[in-house]
């Protein structure tokens, strides 16, 4: 009971100090409602994938809140159901990747010598192989069953950048004072790098996470939309892509269609990146002002 | 004065420069250099075995769609493939490795596989300018209107105009480039026919001769229109925040308020002594925004059928055309790996602290 | 511009009228935690050629007083009454009433600065030349020849090898070098007035020597009107003819640099000089002022010293001290300053302090 009371007091309290940035907080609840309906919401609003040819491209209405598709179905139910690939190979994508930057990054800040040398010049070069390229040429060499091989495929190419970004942070945290006195009292190096490195950089390793969830999104979108990865099912991706196709351009009220995909995709987007506002509040404790 | 120790006869404490020579080599445009030659090297290299030794080897599928297509013997299809690739199948890896690598020495990125006959290089000189066009006049503009509007938000901080353009540069970096290229097709054009979609489709209209004319460019710029819209607004974002938050630390600087204790007019102070150096930081973003940018190109040019060397890619992707892709992707990246050079050139002319033995 | 060689410097005579006048100058500005009375009601005059230590702590107002005249404060302050006059010629004016355009042209040719820290005061990306030459063409003078002859003597003045920095970057010299140069660049235009604000703070042991010789040349060989902003009593010691201390905002003591170290009659100066420790002779315990400086939101009543003074009395924590005649062009704002007088003679202070006693048997 102990326990669960400490955990909803942090919990309180985490949520609080992420409250001082209006904008931030804001996204955040954007991001978990858009999570809990792509995740449970689905339970609750079911496909509709039967095919009413005389339903075709209906704008909104009472029964369909976003309209109809160029097959008649319902939008909505739609884009409840489209955001669970989309998310679940960003947050894969994302962990891989940051996890890659972290951990390469503050051992080759740290190290330093040979080993950042080598770290370096591999992550040169694949920052300036241009990603998507790249990327739609894997994808068309590699099979792709599911959401999990694409999402480890791209967490396996979107680090080099944010390797860097980690890497500068840990060499200027390398010289400051308090590891120069955790050395000199000799606390180790696993303890140095996890207790007083690695905090010091939550900042940066949060918005390395936002960075790469972003990037995954637009890459996964990119590759289905271009036909290039076989996915089936309705994510957002594939909405987006069938619309083009369908010429769901051109008709009045066919927008709905189109617009609704691309609206959910950069809502989700922006609301990723301003949730790192309010996360750096909760990390840096120098940026609160005023509480 | 006649104390021992005369400290104004102390000898001058400057640095010596070095010669021009020695300079260069210390330096970092060379260390930059060879970093590029380096890394093209990889990307050559990659690209090789890349092709090769994926699961689905390319030339095997050739090879045994060649024999279930055309009820080729094995030989006769591999040397077909091998003509095609430009590589000789019967050899080792590695010299197959060495044939390639000369073979690129001589401008041969070996022929078509889809359309027979049509050497890879002259894709290459068809569709590549057009890109470089695009993409260059789009990264020219993007960049100055994220200076100047970055320099406005910093002068103007807290303002109303700082806080609308705040926003718009915010959502504008979220939207992904290619779908902003579909908004515009869609609001600007088919639903608000404010623009000629139609008609803006592909790189030139039918019926123009490319050549040194104006109705050329005046076309040509008519193309490009919209993917440079889309290149600029998905861009300018990043640029004008960044540009905003540095130019609000240098306005801190000293040598500002020794600038305006000297009575130098603000018109001189914004340009040589806060625009200048806010702007260098910049430059480390340039090389980031150019592979971006390309990349980017590759789908952007397909949304608007613009005919470059990314819709060239595209469509090679799509229907399997690996000669081609293998060529386009290395010409691709081996233009991004120079431009980087060239931003990395731009940046040491203009910070002079950069030029002589500096470490990064 | 007259630009003979020799005269390129003005020259002062006695019995001229002050070339800058403040009147009952007051600084404000806002922060977070109210308003800040940085400057209240000072009155000073800056004699032609002399030249002036304005001594204090941090937070005792004498930046912001400097920054002040040539109206270069940030955007939260202001000065909110009084008036700074400035004559030349014959002719005088109120800088805080001058338009823009009129300060533009004011700075730096009626009266220029030397700001604190030289490391940063170039910007990196022009040349040094460039800047100098930036300064001459903002004030109309067009002429790169004779700038460029005039940089170079200017440059030689402060014992350079002018050929080569003129042309050099900010980053290729060196903290000293640089403050050379921002000596020279504040000459640059023959100002009447030189504000010097912490000119060897950040400095060296070494350099600091150098740079005060300069110094001492200017006003020697020159003649230059000098306002000096420091913390440091040495460097009052070395240049000074009068020294005014500040506290809280308001100046409380002022007189001949004798006056001040051997005959200060306010308890803040007395504080000061008694806190610098003897270099000669015997271990003394230090003796320092207790307390800190007052918050400038929240100052304490009647005269702003009396929570830390020796000599505080029931009056001094009602009544606020004006500034009155304690000796001949002499006086401090205190009510007790007798008893300063009478404490002296009991308990004198070092018969000389050490950084005078060089600097005398050194000529």
């Amino acid at each position: 009971m102990n326990m669960f009371t400490q955990a909803f007091a942090s919990l309180g309290t985490t949520l609080r100090i992420m409250s001082y940035n209006k904008v931030g907080f804001a996204g955040f609840l954007m991001v978990v409602f858009i999570v809990l309906m792509s995740f449970i919401g689905p339970y609750f609003i079911p496909l509709d994938t039967v095919t009413k040819v005389d339903k075709i491209f209906q704008p909104p209405s009472a029964e369909h809140w976003f309209g109809t598709d160029h097959q008649g179905r319902d939008i909505f139910s739609q884009i409840v159901h489209g955001g669970k690939d989309v998310i679940v190979v960003a947050v894969i994508a994302g962990v891989l990747s940051t996890s890659i930057a972290v951990a390469f990054g503050t051992l080759s800040g740290f190290a330093g010598g040979r080993t950042d040398a080598f770290i370096m010049a591999i992550t040169d070069v694949m920052l300036t192989i241009p990603q998507l390229p790249l990327l739609l040429i894997l994808a068309s060499l590699m099979k792709f069953e599911n959401v999990t091989s694409l999402g480890v495929l791209l967490g396996l190419l979107n680090w080099p950048s944010l390797l860097r970004a980690v890497r500068s942070q840990a060499l200027s945290l390398k010289e400051r004072d308090f590891i120069e006195a955790a050395r000199s009292l000799d606390l180790g190096t696993t303890h140095i790098v996890f207790r007083e490195i690695v905090p010091n950089m939550m900042t940066y390793i949060i918005i390395s996470l936002a960075l790469a969830m972003t990037g995954a999104i637009y890459a996964q979108v990119a590759l289905v939309l271009f036909g290039l990865v076989p996915f089936s099912g309705s994510n957002w991706g594939v909405m987006l892509s069938l619309a083009w196709v369908r010429g769901a351009i051109f008709f009045k009220d066919s927008i709905w269609y189109i617009m609704m995909p691309i609206a959910a995709i950069v809502l989700l987007q922006l609301s990723v990146v301003t949730t790192t506002r309010s996360l750096e509040l909760v990390f840096n404790p120098r940026l609160r002002s005023g509480e | 004065m006649a104390t021992t120790f005369d400290a104004t006869k102390l000898p001058l404490e400057a640095e010596r420069k070095p010669s021009r020579a020695a300079g260069f080599l210390n330096s970092f445009l060379l260390r930059r250099l060879l970093k590029a030659l380096f890394t093209a090297f990889v990307v050559i290299t990659l690209t090789f075995f890349l092709i090769r030794l994926l699961p689905s080897n390319p030339i095997e599928l050739f090879i045994q769609e060649l024999m279930v297509q055309y009820s080729m013997p094995y030989h006769q299809a591999r040397d077909q493939a091998a003509a095609l690739f430009a590589i000789d199948l019967e050899k080792p890896l590695i010299l197959q490795y060495f044939d390639y690598l000369g073979g690129l020495m001589r401008g041969d990125l070996g022929t078509s596989i889809l359309s027979p006959g049509t050497p890879v290089t002259s894709f290459i000189k068809r569709f590549l300018p057009w890109t470089v066009f695009s993409v260059g006049l789009a990264l020219m503009i993007s960049f100055t209107s994220g200076v100047i509007l970055g320099l406005l938000m910093a002068y103007r901080r807290e303002s109303l105009l700082d806080h609308i353009l705040t926003v718009l540069a915010s959502v504008l970096s979220a939207i992904p480039n290619y779908i902003l290229g579909i908004l515009l097709i869609i609001w600007l054009g088919v639903r608000w026919g404010v623009v000629p979609v139609a008609q803006m489709r592909g790189s030139l209209s039918p019926g123009v001769q490319p050549g040194f004319t104006l109705a050329f460019f005046q076309d040509a710029l008519f193309h490009a229109a919209l993917p440079i819209a889309a290149y600029v607004l998905t861009t300018v974002g990043s640029w004008m925040l960044t540009m905003k938050s540095s130019t609000i630390s240098v306005l801190e600087e000293d040598y500002v308020t020794v600038a305006r204790a000297k009575g130098l007019k603000e018109s001189r102070i914004t340009t040589a002594y806060v625009g200048r150096n806010a702007a260098l930081p910049l430059f480390t973003l340039l090389a980031i925004s150019i592979g971006f940018v390309v990349g980017g190109s590759v789908l952007i040019e397909t949304i608007f059928q613009y005919q470059g060397i990314g819709y060239v890619l595209l469509q090679a992707v799509n229907r399997r055309d690996y000669v081609v892709m293998q060529g386009v992707f290395l010409i691709i990246t081996l233009s991004v790996i120079f431009a980087n050079f060239f931003a990395d050139m731009l940046y040491s002319w203009l910070d002079p602290r950069i030029k002589f033995g500096a470490t990064e | 511009m007259s630009q003979a060689d020799d005269a390129f410097f003005h020259h002062a005579a006695a019995g001229e009228k002050p070339p800058l006048s403040l009147r009952n100058v007051h600084i404000m500005y806002q922060s977070r935690k109210g308003a800040v009375n940085a400057v209240r009601g000072v009155d000073l005059d800056l004699r032609a050629g002399e030249s002036l230590s304005l001594i204090g702590e941090s937070g005792s107002g004498k930046t912001t007083l400097g920054l002040g005249v040539v109206r270069l404060l940030v955007k939260t302050a202001r000065v909110t009454q009084g008036e700074i006059i400035y004559r030349r010629d014959g002719l005088e004016m109120d800088v805080s009433q001058l338009d823009a355009r009129r300060l533009r042209e004011f700075r730096w040719r009626e009266c220029s600065m030397v700001f604190q820290s030289a490391l940063n005061s170039f910007n990196p990306v022009l040349r040094i030349w460039n800047q100098m030459y930036d300064t001459a063409k903002a004030h109309g003078w067009g002429d790169r020849r004779a700038v460029r002859e005039h940089v170079l003597n200017l440059l030689r003045f402060v014992q350079l090898d002018a050929e080569r920095v003129i042309d050099a970057y900010p980053h290729e010299l060196s903290g000293g070098m640089r403050q050379r140069v921002l000596i020279a660049m504040s000459l640059l235009l023959d100002p009447q007035v030189l504000i010097l604000d912490e000119p060897t703070t950040a400095l060296d042991i070494l350099t600091q020597r150098t740079i005060i010789e300069l110094l001492r040349r200017l006003k020697d060989e020159q003649r230059l009107t000098m306002l000096f902003i420091s913390h440091d009593l040495a460097i009052a010691a070395e240049l000074a003819d009068r020294i005014a201390t500040m506290y809280a905002g308001k100046i409380v003591e002022i007189g001949s640099a004798d006056d001040i170290f051997y005959r200060p009659r306010h308890p803040y100066t007395l504080g000061l000089i008694r806190a610098v420790p003897k270099v000669i002779g015997e271990f003394e315990d230090l003796v320092s002022i207790p307390g800190s400086p007052p918050d400038l939101v929240d100052l304490p009543s009647g005269c702003k010293f009396h929570p830390r003074c020796p000599f505080a009395t029931d009056r001094c924590s009602r009544e606020e001290p004006d500034l009155e005649q304690v000796g001949k062009d002499h006086a401090a704002a205190c009510w007790h300053w007798q008893s300063v007088a009478e404490e002296l003679a009991d308990r004198p202070l070092h018969q000389s302090l050490p950084t005078l006693q060089t600097a005398q048997s050194g000529e």
